[in-house]
């Protein structure tokens, strides 16, 4: 009987002792959210990570723009990689569209958490406000992106009151019932990105702590160049002109040309005075062999992409001067017999390392954005804005002296207009904006598939002019989220 | 002095001596037998002749005699001197069955448990031992997804305990748990199963209702699986060695497009759609004649294997042992995919003294897997999907031998697929493996009836993969080159304690009780270096000099289980059998406020042949056994840091000053087990001495199914999902498991054994707002079926125009016409003449009587012996099951010039033709698309092994002194019976899951294995 009692007592301590270990097992390579906002360093790191999120190898570290060119007429998908997506007749679960929605919803829900976290009395008052301003600015940037994928353009309808994309500013740490979010219109998702990039605009630095950063994340100048463009898209010109001329005034830095375009290309040339936003990449947190912009640009990485005869050709693209510095230093001949007739550009050549950086807007664009404003506000050929226009063309004409515009060259405000749009597709080429100038413009085009002949036709304003909102998600939401027409 | 004498004389007058010889019934004489006279210690032990002498009083009437596993006979004295005794083999094997933590006798057994005995397992040319128990026991669903080496082996007990955690059941070997599952460090998939030579184990049961495995209580939702390993018996120590050869070959194959037709087909739909022509063909290998090629046959051939195992078993009545040696090579039909093991054991016990023995079972095993160098399955650069499409007008290697990488004369390109031999022979992604496993035990009698037992058991892997992709073809091509080494290990190491006490309480009353406390912990490790774009390609390591970049990562993880169990069992006049089974655990991995569950259970049992009112029925129903049981058990699989919130550091383009932290997990401190209650109501009969049928009907209610519940991405969390107790399923089913032998004389023997399950489960639960879940082409939905299709309905092609047709949701026909240049005027109604809205996802719906689990199946075995020979077949059957066939998806498209299946050849081509291939249209994309035209029966009836072997005569090899020898050839998965179209009906692209199963996309065929084997006994 001593025995069994014996053995029991041991029994029972035995169990007692392992419980507690059990209790002991903690995960060694991760934090807690209590520990992340209660120490100045990690709250910034934790708004850090919201940039990451745009730097998701689905979106903003190159893919998103290469979709934004992919959709446009100058870029063929020559290798197939992105199957049906470029041929305007894409099925709801496309794979391409659902991985960018994630992935844009991702790096806003970062910056909410991060807005939603951080305290005043952990970082500073000042501190507190940029690191809002700057989680505003992802913010605003990603739902920019976003709206001018999956739903029309601005004046689609006369009031931009067809259905946009879900607007999120809350942060949601369970599965909340108020995270399904219902879409809102075109005009209220413009309105909301202008509130967030105005707001960030008053509380973000002129520069961060090295020019590295101050290249990729938010400054006062980023939020009032990428303001211009949407004002553009909106068809405000007053705005518009108004907002890039403080940029090109100086207000918010000093921003140059380079003297020739494919100086802001390449490695060694991501942070001249000429970058105002760009996403970084780096040798090891790059999107990786089969996202990064050099593999799907450079002949030397994938191939995938190749310049279009109708972007080249002079026929198509009348504006495209035959001397034009940019058809030798940003368009490459092919090096393979396999790629015969094959041009790819040259903008992306880091193919070894990938770590192209992916730009986001530069001071071209702005520039390019106040002429084109400006020629719209005026009553007839605007000199300001030709002047503008030159500063962009001029460095990559053969000739400046006998090939520059001149108020003369052009007869009437609409050729003006032409002519700003046109530089800006040559300028902005494969760098995410064609399909997005399209679609603002509301035209019809034609691009060419894969065998480099057959021609597939996007109509403005039809149903899969626009990319599908995800049918996974829809079905997530019972009915709150509408899918786009058609899909 | 006188007296003396005569005391002496008498006492002389009343022994008298006796000898004789004792032997087994094959005549070999038995060593160390005991020979005691009844009623006494008076006795003596068979000498290693089997001879014996005992002095024994002249009043003694009768001899015991026995010996470890002998019948022990009693023989009558008499007036006999010399004695021949033969002693029959006592049939143990079969007659006891180990549950839990206790092995019990099989009459005794009151829960649902199926035994699988060595004969089955042993020999069989399979890479892991759990293929091997395919179609053996009821209700026990085992499904080897591919051909790969490693692949997933699925195992379902009684269907899906699950939705999005795993229902494989837990794997306990000689009371340890295993490390099981997909171990694959990088594109290859290893099952850590297959460390363990089959050859080694004795026997297999499986624990499949609460009663039974609620021992083992939070692991216990999808059953139990308890391996026992061979230990030695006293007597004499055997030898054997185990050997076949034999090769493997792919069990079917898909037939695809010869250079000629593909050049046809592919030309026509361009023709058809108004374009040019883009397929040439071309002589690029210098032989004069144009390149033509066979990929399936460059990437396949007859992969070599071979076996050997030497086992050594014996003992003593105080110590047994059993070690053995073996090696396995397993070359796969895929060229230079292959599986080596080499595995060593030793088991013995020890009886100390009479109250305290030891026990040791160790193994120590090696193995190293040659995987297919570039991605499997479905990857562009895998197999089977590179064979399948690549250009057939192409040829392997150019006029200088090297690979030939470009595109021939064609005009258009396959895309990102390189030439399929060059990644078999030029990547390699190899594995090797060491496997420690070991549990030492300790068992004291402490007093009569209680027994303590100690256990420590570990298991213990380590393995390092290499992997290389060359930068001239495939994957390494747009990295130049990569190489990328994982080292990672896994240990689990356990203890248990129990105490069992067992009393007979006057004649009627049977008491046995068991208390025990147990500790798990299951640590894993990983250390991973990359080296991306090489320089110089001779030099095997990654270092920095030799690779632009070089990075690594680590990884690790830990969870560990602290219980306590007790089993009570009353037994009333040996046939009413009550037990009561309760065990505790508290989790690591679960929420603060969660991490203790509780599983009771109970069962009842009444052995109704032993009433006396049954006494005229037992000569037919010799055995009649009723039972019922109900319990809890749980499932824990669910990771180790599940229900953490944390916070993890990320990268923002590795920038100086710029550190980054992203929520990586929401977390959710009230995260706890899944339970499943069910209900078990069996019989067990046993007819004319020669049938035993095991029939048993169950329903099991799975509630708080812990599901990575799929959310909006609005939210932001990572892979938009949050781990929360949600989901209910529930399953019925009836299953049934009959042995007979049916002829047992001298010369024949034939006996079958044949088992049957039906099941049927359905979803009754999943969020709060019973949204649907969604996992491959299937859905979660309540109400419906677990993993019920939804996909869009295939309403044929027409046969007046050649198009495509489908059904919207409401069962209208809308057919596609790719000719019409417009893109939003190409869907029409049936007749042409009304413009229609596209069919899209919204028309999908959910088809509830079509779900990858089938609803009958099972498997059939019969055994002939004649004279010497004996002869067995297996077969294997499943009814009910869908799968959606990918595989042929994918090579029916119209917008690629990858190669075609030959099922193209029905492409309508004249009015009036009815067939299910449209016209050929070049840029068609619709018609392919994902609906029920590629959802196909996977019944199938299956000749898992037939095997003929010979006995040779005793009389030939005893003068070799060889005892058995037995020759025998077999084929492993000789025939599958079939309408499935596609890889198999078995293929599983998706591995492991609950919802997504069913897809065929482009695994691996299964081999077919021939073998020529022997099998000797000294």
């Amino acid at each position: 009987m001593k025995k069994i009692f014996n053995s029991s007592i041991i029994l029972i301590v035995l169990i007692s002792a392992c419980t507690k270990k059990v209790e002991e097992i903690q995960p060694i390579d991760r934090i807690t959210p209590d520990l992340v906002y209660t120490s100045a360093a990690r709250a910034e790191a934790a708004v850090v990570g919201a940039y990451d999120g745009l730097q998701s190898a689905e979106f903003l570290s190159g893919r998103a723009l290469i979709y934004a060119d992919l959709l446009g007429d100058d870029v063929i998908d020559f290798n197939g990689f992105f199957g049906d997506f470029p041929k305007y007749n894409m099925l709801a679960n496309n794979g391409i569209a659902a991985n960018m929605w994630t992935a844009g919803y991702n790096a806003i829900a970062r910056a909410n958490r991060a807005i939603a976290g951080i305290k005043p009395s952990v970082v500073g008052e000042d501190k507190a406000k940029k690191l809002i301003a700057e989680c505003k600015f992802v913010r605003a940037l990603a739902h920019f992106y976003l709206v001018n994928f999956y739903a029309q353009g601005y004046t689609f309808t006369a009031d931009a009151s067809h259905p946009g994309i879900p607007y999120v500013t809350q942060s949601y740490a369970t599965n909340d019932p108020a995270g399904n979010i219902p879409r809102g219109t075109v005009k209220e998702n413009y309105d909301a990105i202008i509130k967030d990039f105005t707001e960030a605009l008053a509380d973000l630095p002129l520069t961060q702590s090295s020019i590295a950063l101050t290249k990729t994340r938010g400054t006062k100048a980023a939020a009032a160049s990428l303001l211009s463009r949407v004002y553009l898209y909106k068809e405000d010109w007053t705005n518009a002109k108004t907002i890039a001329g403080r940029v090109i005034a100086g207000e918010f830095g000093n921003f140059s040309l380079n003297a020739i375009p494919e100086k802001v290309f390449g490695p060694g040339n991501y942070t001249t005075s000429e970058t105002i936003f760009s996403i970084p990449n780096s040798v090891n947190d790059n999107p990786n062999t089969n996202n990064a912009l050099p593999q799907h640009y450079a002949e030397l990485g994938r191939g995938d992409l190749t310049v279009s005869q109708l972007f080249r050709n002079a026929a198509t693209n009348p504006y495209f001067l035959s001397n034009d510095r940019r058809r030798d230093s940003l368009i490459a001949k092919n090096t393979k017999t396999a790629n015969a007739g094959n041009f790819y550009t040259r903008k992306y050549p880091d193919v070894a390392t990938r770590a192209d950086w992916a730009p986001i807007i530069r001071y071209a664009e702005v520039l390019l954005n106040y002429a084109e404003a400006s020629a719209r506000m005026a009553a007839g050929v605007d000199a300001d804005a030709v002047a503008k226009l030159n500063l962009v063309r001029n460095r990559s004409l053969a000739d400046p002296a006998t090939q520059a515009y001149t108020v003369a060259s052009f007869a009437t405000k609409q050729d003006l207009i032409n002519a700003i749009l046109a530089e800006r597709r040559i300028e902005l080429a494969f760098e995410g904006h064609r399909y997005f100038d399209l679609k603002r413009t509301k035209q019809s085009f034609v691009r060419i598939d894969a065998d480099r002949t057959t021609q597939i036709t996007a109509t403005y304003g039809s149903d899969k002019y626009i990319l599908p909102i995800p049918q996974t998600e829809v079905d997530k939401s019972d009915g709150v989220l509408k899918q786009n027409k058609g899909y | 002095m006188l007296g003396l004498v005569c005391i002496y004389t008498q006492l002389l007058a009343q022994n008298r001596t006796i000898s004789g010889k004792i032997k087994d019934d094959k005549g070999s004489a038995i060593p160390n037998a005991s020979v005691i006279i009844q009623g006494t210690n008076n006795g003596t032990a068979t000498g290693s002749d089997g001879s014996f002498s005992l002095s024994v009083p002249a009043n003694s009437k009768i001899l015991i005699i026995s010996s470890v596993g002998m019948e022990t006979r009693q023989v009558t004295i008499g007036n006999q001197s010399s004695f021949d005794i033969v002693l029959q083999p006592a049939d143990q094997s079969m007659t006891e069955v180990v549950v839990g933590y206790t092995t019990i006798n099989k009459r005794a057994v009151s829960g649902s448990v199926a035994k699988i005995g060595s004969a089955d397992i042993e020999n069989r040319p399979v890479m892991s031992f759990d293929q091997a128990l395919t179609g053996k026991a009821a209700g026990v669903q085992i499904n080897t997804s591919s051909g790969l080496v490693g692949d997933n082996v699925i195992i379902r007990i009684r269907g899906a305990a699950s939705l999005s955690n795993s229902s494989q059941p837990l794997i306990v070997i000689d009371g340890t748990p295993m490390v099981q599952g997909n171990v694959g460090q990088l594109y290859n998939p290893a099952n850590a199963l297959s460390d363990l030579n089959p050859n080694d184990i004795e026997s297999v049961e499986v624990l499949k209702d609460a009663s039974a495995s609620a021992i083992y209580g939070s692991r216990a939702s999808g059953g139990v699986i308890l391996i026992s390993t061979k230990k030695g018996k006293a007597g004499t120590t055997k030898v054997n060695y185990d050997g076949y050869y034999g090769y493997t070959q792919p069990a079917t194959m898909m037939s695809v497009l010869k250079a000629n037709d593909y050049t046809t087909v592919i030309n026509k739909m361009r023709s058809n759609a108004g374009l040019g022509d883009v397929i040439k063909s071309g002589d690029f290998n210098g032989d004069g004649q144009p390149d033509e090629t066979d990929w399936q046959d460059e990437t396949y051939h007859n992969g070599p294997t071979q076996s050997h195992n030497l086992s050594l078993s014996g003992g003593t009545n105080r110590m047994s042992f059993y070690g053995s040696v073996s090696y396995l090579d397993f070359s796969n039909y895929i060229i230079n995919n292959r599986l080596r093991r080499a595995s060593s054991r030793l088991n013995a016990t020890i009886k100390a003294t009479d109250w305290l023995t030891f026990g040791l079972n160790t193994q120590y095993s090696r193995g190293y897997q040659y995987g297919i160098g570039s991605g499997t399955g479905g990857a562009a650069s895998g197999v089977p999907l590179g064979p399948l499409r690549y250009y057939p007008n192409v040829p392997v290697r150019d006029t200088n031998g090297n690979f030939y990488l470009a595109q021939g004369n064609n005009l258009l390109t396959v895309g990102i697929i390189p030439n399929p031999v060059a990644p078999l022979l030029g990547n390699f992604d190899n594995y090797d493996t060491r496997r420690f496993i070991a549990s030492g035990y300790l068992e004291a009698q402490i007093m009569k009836g209680l027994k303590f037992k100690s256990q420590y058991g570990v298991d213990y892997r380590a393995g390092y993969d290499d992997q290389w992709w060359s930068p001239d073809f495939g994957d390494g091509q747009g990295l130049g080159g990569v190489a990328q080494n994982v080292d990672d290990e896994n240990r689990n190491w356990n203890w248990f304690n129990t105490l069992s006490y067992n009393k007979r309480i006057g004649t009627k009353h049977d008491l046995s009780a068991l208390a025990g406390i147990e500790y798990t912990k299951r640590m894993s490790h990983y250390v991973y270096i990359s080296g991306i774009g090489i320089k110089d390609p001779s030099l095997a390591l990654i270092t920095t000099s030799n690779y632009n970049s070089v990075s690594a990562d680590e990884g690790f993880g830990e969870n560990a289980l602290a219980s306590y169990f007790g089993n009570l069992t009353y037994t009333f006049l040996n046939r009413y059998i009550l037990t009561g089974n309760f065990r505790a655990d508290a989790y690591s991995g679960f929420g603060k406020n969660n991490l203790t569950g509780y599983f009771p259970s109970g069962s009842i049992a009444w052995r109704i042949s032993d009433e006396s009112f049954f006494e005229n029925l037992k000569k037919t129903v010799t055995d009649l056994k009723l039972r019922g049981s109900y319990g809890i058990t749980g499932n824990q699989n669910i990771g180790n840091y599940t229900a953490f919130a944390s916070y993890a550091s990320v990268s923002y383009a590795e920038l100086a000053g710029a550190s980054a932290l992203n929520l990586n997990n929401p977390g959710n401190a009230n995260l706890k087990w899944e339970r499943t209650g069910q209900l078990d109501i069996g019989a067990d009969i046993g007819l004319f001495n020669r049938v035993t049928i095991n029939a048993d009907y169950y329903e099991k209610k799975t509630k708080d199914l812990v599901l990575a519940n799929p959310v909006l991405a609005t939210l932001g969390f990572p892979n938009n999902s949050i781990t929360q107790n949600i989901g209910q399923i529930e399953t019925k089913g009836f299953e049934m498991g009959v042995t007979s032998d049916n002829l047992k004389n001298k010369t024949v023997t034939w006996t079958t054994s044949f088992n049957f399950a039906y099941n049927k489960n359905k979803v009754t639960g999943t969020n709060t707002t019973n949204t649907d879940l969604f996992g491959g082409n299937s859905i979660a939905r309540v109400g419906q079926p677990l993993g019920a299709y939804y996909l869009i309905r295939w309403a044929g092609v027409n046969p007046q125009t050649g198009w495509a047709m489908f059904y919207d949701a409401t069962g209208n026909i809308k057919m596609y016409n790719p000719s019409i240049a417009t893109a939003s005027q190409r869907w029409t109604d049936e007749k042409g003449t009304t413009v229609v809205s596209a069919i899209t996802s919204a028309d999908r719906v959910v088809l509830s009587d079509k779900t990858p689990y089938p609803k009958y199946y099972g498997g059939m075995s019969n055994t002939f012996t004649f004279k010497g020979f004996d002869m067995s077949f297996d077969l294997q059957y499943s009814f009910g099951a869908w799968i959606y066939n990918q595989t042929l998806s994918g090579l029916m498209g119209y917008t690629s010039v990858t190669n075609k299946s030959t099922e193209i050849f029905d492409a309508w081509t004249s009015t009036g033709q009815v067939t299910d291939v449209p016209k050929l249209y070049w840029n068609d994309n619709q018609w392919s698309q994902t609906s029920t035209r590629w959802l196909e029966k996977g019944d199938f009836v299956r000749l898992r092994n037939i095997q003929v072997g010979y006995n040779i005569p005793r009389t030939i090899i005893s003068r070799a002194k060889i005892n058995t020898l037995r020759v025998y050839g077999q084929i492993q998965n000789a025939y599958t019976f079939t309408q499935y179209k596609g890889i198999d009906p078995e293929a599983n692209a998706n591995g492991n899951t609950n919802i997504g199963l069913g897809i065929d996309n482009n695994r691996p065929y299964l081999p077919r294995t021939i073998t020529f084997g022997l099998s000797l006994g000294l």
